[in-house]
């Protein structure tokens, strides 16, 4: 899987030109992401705020980006692993986008959060689903930057441990909320935020399908992990 | 590192240790694919045309190696490849226009509806009329319309009376898409056409001697985009009574029209796809070097 | 900034390119220039000398047709009328007209102010009406050569009479003639209902026209369908790459530059001396020149047929025509402007053929006209060749006229040629 080696050199800049941007976006949306949870975590407003007012890079990139790639749709009508990295680009960027939206979310509400006491019971629960999610975030974009597909399906099958984890908040916070109703809106405010911290999880697998349909030209969305490994990996059938 | 290393206890001093030997030097480009075999899916249930071990010699140059295809009734396949792959040479080979060609020969088994196409007893002439062919540079004769589209009627007798004559040339410009625009002047010269229509009046004549297959060399090489759109549809129509093979240089023309897409290289099949998967992931790595454009 | 910069390179050298586009134009006129001034001056010589050719003088007689000097009368029958002495009654007649004519050389020169066939056609308007016979009548007779080349300006009065060819006392005839209107230019039919003659005022070029036109006959019903056939052969049938087909394609491409004198020396052998073929007659010309025009035909019509585009071969193949059928089909209606070309330019060279000719003995004196390929017969640049070899005065002019006739002949087929191109001359 290489974007270089075409006839044309334009074509081979204006490819690894989105991909570079792809990465930056990544970069940017990785360190949104990691900003919103430590503001959240350290109930720090200021960089809550810093966060928050910080989305609209990430769309302007986005945008830019979308442009690029129906460019390269229209002039180069581009084939076969071209095709499918630009489709891969836009999908994955909408996700991105989206990462950054839910980012910007946990940032608003950290601001919120950040003036109330904090709900310490549940800190180390928050602590370990965000490590889990951000570390997912992480390789998911890392593996796009390689094009490794064992490490995009790994990331994919994380996905149940963030489940788990925002099972267990849940239930947590629930009791929480039943000990005193007054704790609600905080709890709700702490939920919402777990929520945006597991759609990050469910864009980040999300992207490691899309590096999948890149490399292996195979589309591997709403199929059971069990399948994808026995079609697609047969070699690792032995884990 | 390897020197720090120690060697392990029971291997022998020349040993085949990774560590000691000297890597393996990757001395062919990465492009230099060897190509053994044909990859997909060269082989349909019920063939109308098929290919077995096609070789094609022009004097003491091979020109195609060991071409296994089949071709489905009603289908267009497409068949792509770089200038010199064969794609044409082997189009040549299904009406055995290669005949025609001194110092060239043709080995292998090539049928259709079963029967051998070069064994003795097959007549070039009346497999011809079975397998037409359009060309790449609109050609015409330099006679009327109506004389073009009957010339193939006229020569096989297909027609008993002038009016079986007029009545066969006028559906044919009809399937051609041709008849509403020269109906009236049938008694011009072809040669006064433009050329999208002179490339309807060649498929105009083509059909006029109702083949089972309709062999395309480039058609559209030679025409604007609309001239082109117009073919490309007409080709899709075509498609429910006549096979097409059609050779293109336009991977979006390939795209486009056929059903399967057959890639040549050096004279070797690459590989045989429907065309779906070979313009978004093809299986070999040189198709999908030639149809994104790289050097390969 | 010290480097000049490419416009300015540019610029500089334009001035020079342009000069020598010019000066290379300039050759082109001048080399153009010259050609024409030469065929301006071959043209201005030929028709300047040949022009008075096409005229002839006459001379009227009052001839009082005597039974006693004819020594037959009207009711004689045509054998008798037919040997019946006219030439004596026209001398009479000169007698009469000029009466102080003295001495055997005055008398002769008087007889010959007449051309001897003025017996002969005194001889054809008796036999037509023999009422005439015992009265006096006008006639027109054809005039002697030399009074005709002196009408004409060609002997000069002035001279002193020892230099001239007519005398002193045929000049006073002459005058006196002039004086009665008894001498008159008249258009020259001789030149084209006559053959060749001894006598240049009988002398004409039917005789080699129509010996030209059998030659050409045979030479075109030969060559065009044997060089076409060749042609069409070589190029679509014949096995490429093989040695025979080689070895003839060179022989044909050596044969168009064989001198055309050795062409007559094997028709000579060949035609003549081993087939029997007779000799001095269009058919065997024919042959000889068959030989020659075939590889012009053929290299003509090899190029013509190759420049026929594959690509409707190919279609008519494509459709199921047999090679045969698409040759006669499409190829060979395609090339035919330029095999028709060709086949002109080479009967052209043909019709302007003379050593081969030589050399078959169609350079012999034939006076008849020839009425089929088998009859004794010489050509047009045969003839020009045995009139500028006579030594009458008289011939000189005939010779410069027939060479106008033969230019003639080749400008109308060249016309033809170009006629003929551009009427089956198609576009695809």
């Amino acid at each position: 899987m290489e974007i270089g080696h075409h006839i044309s050199q334009r074509y081979n800049q204006e490819l690894e030109d989105i991909r570079t941007r792809v990465l930056k976006m990544g970069a940017l949306v990785e360190s949104q992401a990691e900003e919103a949870v430590k503001a959240l975590l350290e109930r720090d407003g200021k960089l809550a705020k810093k966060v928050a007012s910080s989305d609209y890079k990430i769309n302007r990139l986005e945008v830019e980006i979308d442009e690029e790639c129906t460019q390269v749709i229209a002039r180069r009508q581009p084939a076969a692993s071209d095709l499918r990295l630009v489709i891969a680009v836009v999908k994955v960027i909408t996700d991105l986008e989206r990462i950054g939206d839910e980012a910007e979310k946990i940032a608003t509400y950290s601001i919120k959060l950040a003036k109330k006491p904090p709900i310490s019971a549940m800190h180390s629960t928050l602590l370990h689903l965000s490590e889990l999610v951000l570390s997912m975030l992480h390789d998911a974009l890392d593996s796009f930057a390689r094009m490794d597909t064992d490490k995009a399906l790994e990331v994919i099958s994380r996905g149940s441990n963030i489940n788990r984890e925002f099972d267990d908040l849940s239930r947590l916070l629930i009791t929480y909320m039943m000990e005193d109703s007054h704790n609600i809106k905080r709890a709700l405010r702490v939920i919402w935020c777990a929520r945006s911290l597991e759609r990050i999880g469910e864009h980040s697998r999300n992207i490691c399908e899309y590096v999948i349909f890149l490399v292996k030209g195979k589309d591997i969305r709403h199929t059971d992990l069990q399948e994808i490994l026995a079609e697609h990996f047969p070699d690792d059938d032995s884990d | 590192m390897s020197d720090v290393l120690p060697t392990l206890p029971g291997l022998s001093a020349t040993g085949d240790n990774a560590d000691t030997q000297p890597l393996p030097v990757e001395t062919r480009d990465e492009f230099d694919v060897e190509i053994s075999g044909t990859v997909g899916k060269p082989f349909v249930d019920n063939p109308k045309m098929a290919s077995r071990n096609c070789n094609v010699y022009y004097g003491d140059k091979q020109a195609i190696f060991d071409v296994n295809l089949d071709i489905g009734k009603n289908e267009i396949i497409a068949m792509i490849g770089p200038s010199g792959c064969g794609k044409s040479t082997y189009l040549r080979v299904l009406n055995r226009m290669n005949d025609t060609i001194p110092g060239c020969r043709v080995s292998g088994e090539h049928t259709l509806d079963g029967e051998d196409i070069y064994s003795p007893d097959q007549d070039p002439v009346l497999l011809r009329a079975r397998v037409g062919m359009v060309f790449q540079k609109p050609n015409p004769f330099p006679k009327s319309i109506y004389d073009n589209v009957a010339y193939g009627p006229r020569l096989h007798g297909l027609a008993r009376s002038r009016t079986e004559l007029d009545e066969i040339v006028e559906k044919s410009l009809m399937r051609a898409g041709l008849f509403k625009e020269v109906k009236d002047d049938l008694q011009k010269p072809g040669t006064g056409l433009s050329g999208g229509q002179q490339q309807r009046l060649c498929i105009a004549r083509a059909i006029a001697v109702d083949p089972e297959v309709i062999l395309m060399d480039e058609p559209t090489s030679a025409l604007d985009p609309i001239a082109t759109a117009t073919i490309e549809e007409l080709m899709d129509e075509l498609k429910s009574r006549y096979t097409i093979a059609i050779v293109t240089h336009s991977m979006q023309q390939a795209a486009r029209v056929s059903q399967r897409t057959a890639y040549f290289h050096l004279g070797k099949l690459v590989e045989v796809n429907p065309t779906d998967q070979v313009f978004t992931n093809p299986e070999h790595k040189l198709t999908e070097n030639y149809i994104t454009g790289r050097f390969g | 900034m010290s480097t000049i910069s490419s416009k300015q390179k540019i610029e500089a050298s334009l001035k020079k390119r342009y000069a020598r586009e010019r000066r290379f134009r300039l050759y082109g006129v001048v080399s153009i220039s010259i050609s024409s001034l030469f065929l301006m001056v071959l043209l201005f010589t030929i028709i300047s000398k040949g022009l008075p050719a096409f005229q002839q003088t006459w001379i009227n007689l009052d001839v009082t047709l005597s039974p006693a000097l004819l020594g037959v009368d009207a009711n004689a029958d045509p054998e008798a009328l037919f040997s019946a002495k006219y030439a004596k009654v026209i001398k009479a007649s000169l007698k009469e007209m000029f009466p102080g004519v003295k001495g055997r050389k005055q008398k002769r020169a008087l007889k010959n102010l007449v051309s001897n066939s003025a017996a002969w056609d005194l001889r054809d308007k008796v036999l037509e009406n023999p009422k005439l016979i015992g009265t006096t009548q006008s006639f027109w007779f054809l005039a002697k050569d030399d009074i005709d080349v002196f009408m004409k300006g060609g002997i000069d009065r002035n001279l002193p009479e020892s230099d001239r060819r007519i005398k002193d006392y045929q000049l006073e005839w002459i005058d006196k003639l002039i004086a009665e209107g008894r001498l008159e230019k008249r258009f020259n039919t001789t030149l084209f209902t006559a053959g060749d003659s001894r006598e240049p005022e009988q002398a004409g070029m039917l005789g080699a026209i129509m010996g030209s036109f059998f030659t050409m006959l045979v030479t075109l019903l030969l060559s065009f369908p044997i060089g076409v056939a060749a042609a069409a052969y070589l190029e679509e049938f014949a096995p490429q790459n093989n040695r025979w087909v080689d070895f003839i394609e060179i022989n044909i491409n050596n044969l168009a530059a064989v001198p055309s004198i050795v062409f007559g020396l094997l028709g000579l052998a060949v035609f003549i001396n081993f087939f029997g073929v007779p000799r001095s007659t269009p058919l065997v010309g024919g042959l000889v020149l068959t030989l020659m025009t075939l590889p012009t035909i053929i290299i003509a019509s090899r190029a013509a047929i190759k420049s026929v585009p594959p690509s409707i071969k190919e279609a008519a193949i494509g459709l199921g025509a047999s090679r045969v059928q698409t040759l006669f089909h499409h190829t060979l209606p395609l090339a035919m402007p330029g095999i028709l070309t060709g086949t002109i330019i080479g009967m052209a060279q043909a019709l302007g053929e003379t050593a081969p000719l030589l050399m078959i003995g169609m350079v012999a004196f034939v006076a008849d006209v020839p009425g089929s390929i088998v009859d004794p017969a010489t050509v047009m640049p045969v003839q020009v060749y045995l009139w500028s070899d006579s030594p009458e005065r008289a011939f000189t002019e005939r010779t410069s006229a027939a060479i106008m006739i033969l230019l003639g002949f080749l400008v109308i087929m060249n016309s033809a040629a170009i006629w003929l191109r551009k009427k089956f001359e198609r576009r695809w």
